[in-house]
């Protein structure tokens, strides 16, 4: 009996622990965003009156101009926060609707061939680094340097691997008779894609589009190599926050929780699949 | 439905894919290949097509090159040194996440969030955090070492940047192997285990002698696909150390951004990338070959 007890007792004791060890650095961050200017270098956790200042420093940067030494004009995150959404969504539509193509024929009939299947896993196994010089060097020649049509392609072609994974898995649930009795009804394969598979798999779609949204969402080096301007993203603009207003401590605080709000979302929607996410459907 | 597929379903499932692929990615590796036979450095004013072929120049300076080599060995301890401690951690979490208790829901769905935070944001809070002014030195070292935490300046000597590259590494994908090995022993059928009590088996004769060998197929993978993520590191030494002090922190990653886009040498860049890759592309093909064409799930 007091064995279990011991043990019920451990339990509790490694979980708080490991909350406390998850909680405690993000918690830092948030009370530091609603912070004012005077507490951003005091050590505790929470403000003694709490300010949406930094917020609208974030999105007015002209008034940060000879605060904590700051000497460069960051740009407002408007531009990059719409940016973000924009490459961000469409190239997860396009990776969802090439991987559910993708993925019927794999689950169906076994083609496409094995070379692009595993060229799409390679590319996502591969450190973004080792490949990025090429398609900057390429994209300088199409004229594709700093659009969001470059980026848009690129992040869809290195996440399209979820997109047939995923759906792939869900596909194969689908029973093949189904689409048999369909087809001897005298539907065309196509009509069978799309009136009898697709509508089955509608919750798969959903799945694989937010965790591809997520991932390319967090994506750094490729939008830092190929945009300069007019096409930055989200985590561009936080690397270069970072870099050019190294003691606003404040500001930086409040974009970490402005570029996590829909992630967090995302993530409370999908939690149950990423596991298979995560695997590229290799773990259920 | 194995049969001969319909001609449609062919072109639907090839021509989408294959388009995307070779707009973005295999043309630009192809070039790979041939940039890094070449001396280009677009700063000298010619275009990649009018450059010198180099030989096998850009490899030989590779190997003698000992900041490639430094950062190779020192990403590769850092991949070593993440990927052990989350494995132990995220084991033993799961271990104990896996029976019932009170609280069980919300504690699954704090623990796993760090996964869906963005990387840069990791960064930013532990950049945060590690502050000469912030919590780590102010609050939790200074009931340790009193006042001697002020003294602490966590990017200003390349251990304490190590260590807290390694940190925040930890801290945001411990989850991920939590996650797998979590849902790993929840599949473990209850009766194999409840057989055992019956049989005498102690707690800890039951993890070792079933629970684990019953998981050790998803051991492989999520150690694998961490070690080949951890390998990317690149925002979080970008964001948080920017490499230094000097080039203590470098990863891999970092130095070949910093030589393609800092010091102009692409066709270098190329050659170093494509050493990694094919070392890497092996790796990964056993480990395709072995996960799915063996078929190994559970």
């Amino acid at each position: 009996m007091t064995k279990r007890i011991i043990s019920k007792f451990l339990r509790y004791i490694v979980i708080i622990a490991f909350l406390a060890w998850i909680l405690i650095p993000v918690l830092w961050m948030f009370t530091l965003a609603f912070k004012s200017y005077p507490e951003w270098r005091v050590a505790y956790f929470f403000p003694k009156e709490p300010t949406i200042m930094n917020f609208i420093l974030v999105f007015e940067p002209k008034q940060i101009i000879g605060m904590m030494g700051a000497t460069a004009l960051v740009d407002p995150v408007t531009l990059p926060f719409i940016n973000s959404l924009l490459v961000v969504g469409a190239s997860t539509v396009l990776a969802v609707i090439i991987g559910f193509f993708t993925a019927y024929g794999a689950s169906r009939y076994n083609s496409p061939g094995p070379f692009s299947l595993f060229f799409t896993l390679l590319t996502r196994m591969l450190p973004p680094a080792t490949f990025v010089t090429p398609i900057m060097v390429y994209y300088a020649n199409l004229k594709l340097l700093d659009s969001h049509l470059g980026l848009i392609m690129l992040y869809s072609a290195v996440t399209v691997t979820y997109g047939i994974w995923i759906l792939k898995g869900f596909i194969d649930q689908v029973p093949v008779e189904w689409e048999q009795a369909a087809l001897l009804e005298g539907a065309t394969h196509i009509q069978v894609v799309f009136k009898v598979t697709l509508p089955i798999v509608k919750s798969g779609l959903v799945v694989s589009g937010l965790f591809i949204f997520l991932l390319n969402w967090a994506e750094l080096l490729f939008a830092l190599v190929l945009t300069n301007v007019q096409a930055v993203t989200l985590p561009v603009h936080i690397s270069k926050y970072v870099g050019a207003v190294g003691q606003l401590y404040g500001p930086q605080a409040a974009l970490g929780i402005l570029s996590s709000l829909i992630p967090v979302v995302i993530g409370y929607l999908i939690q149950k699949h990423l596991v298979t996410a995560f695997t590229f459907g290799m773990v259920r | 439905m194995r049969s001969k597929p319909p001609k449609v379903i062919v072109y639907l499932a090839n021509i989408p894919l294959n388009i995307l692929l070779y707009a973005t990615l295999i043309i630009p590796f192809a070039l790979m290949i041939y940039l890094a036979f070449l001396s280009w450095n677009p700063a000298a004013g010619v275009d990649w097509w009018q450059a010198p072929f180099a030989g096998l120049n850009n490899f030989s300076r590779a190997l003698q090159d000992s900041r490639f080599l430094a950062a190779l060995g020192r990403t590769t301890a850092f991949v070593i040194i993440v990927v052990s401690i989350e494995f132990v951690l995220g084991l033993v979490l799961a271990y104990f996440m896996i029976e019932e208790f009170k609280g069980k829901k919300i504690s699954l769905s704090l623990i796993i969030y760090p996964l869906m935070l963005p990387w840069v944001v990791v960064a930013l809070i532990f950049y945060l955090f590690f502050q000469d002014y912030g919590p780590m030195n102010n609050i939790f070292l200074k009931i340790i070492l009193g006042d001697a935490a002020q003294n602490i300046h966590w990017f200003l000597s390349s251990t304490t940047a190590f260590i807290s590259l390694v940190i925040a590494d930890i801290w945001q994908w411990t989850p991920f192997i939590f996650l797998i090995m979590y849902s790993g022993l929840s599949a473990v059928s209850k009766r194999l285990i409840e057989a055992a009590q019956v049989l005498g088996a102690s707690t800890r004769t039951i993890f070792w002698k079933i629970q684990l060998p019953l998981i050790r197929p998803l051991v492989l993978i999520a150690v694998v696909l961490r070690a080949l993520e951890a390998f990317k590191v690149f925002d979080i030494a970008y964001v948080m150390t920017g490499g230094g002090p000097g080039t203590s922190t470098e990863t891999l990653s970092l130095y070949i951004y910093r030589v393609a886009i800092e010091y102009h040498d692409i066709s270098y860049a190329a050659a170093l990338s494509l050493i990694v890759l094919v070392i890497l592309a092996i790796i990964i093909r056993t480990f395709i070959w072995y996960s799915f064409e063996r078929g190994v799930r559970t």
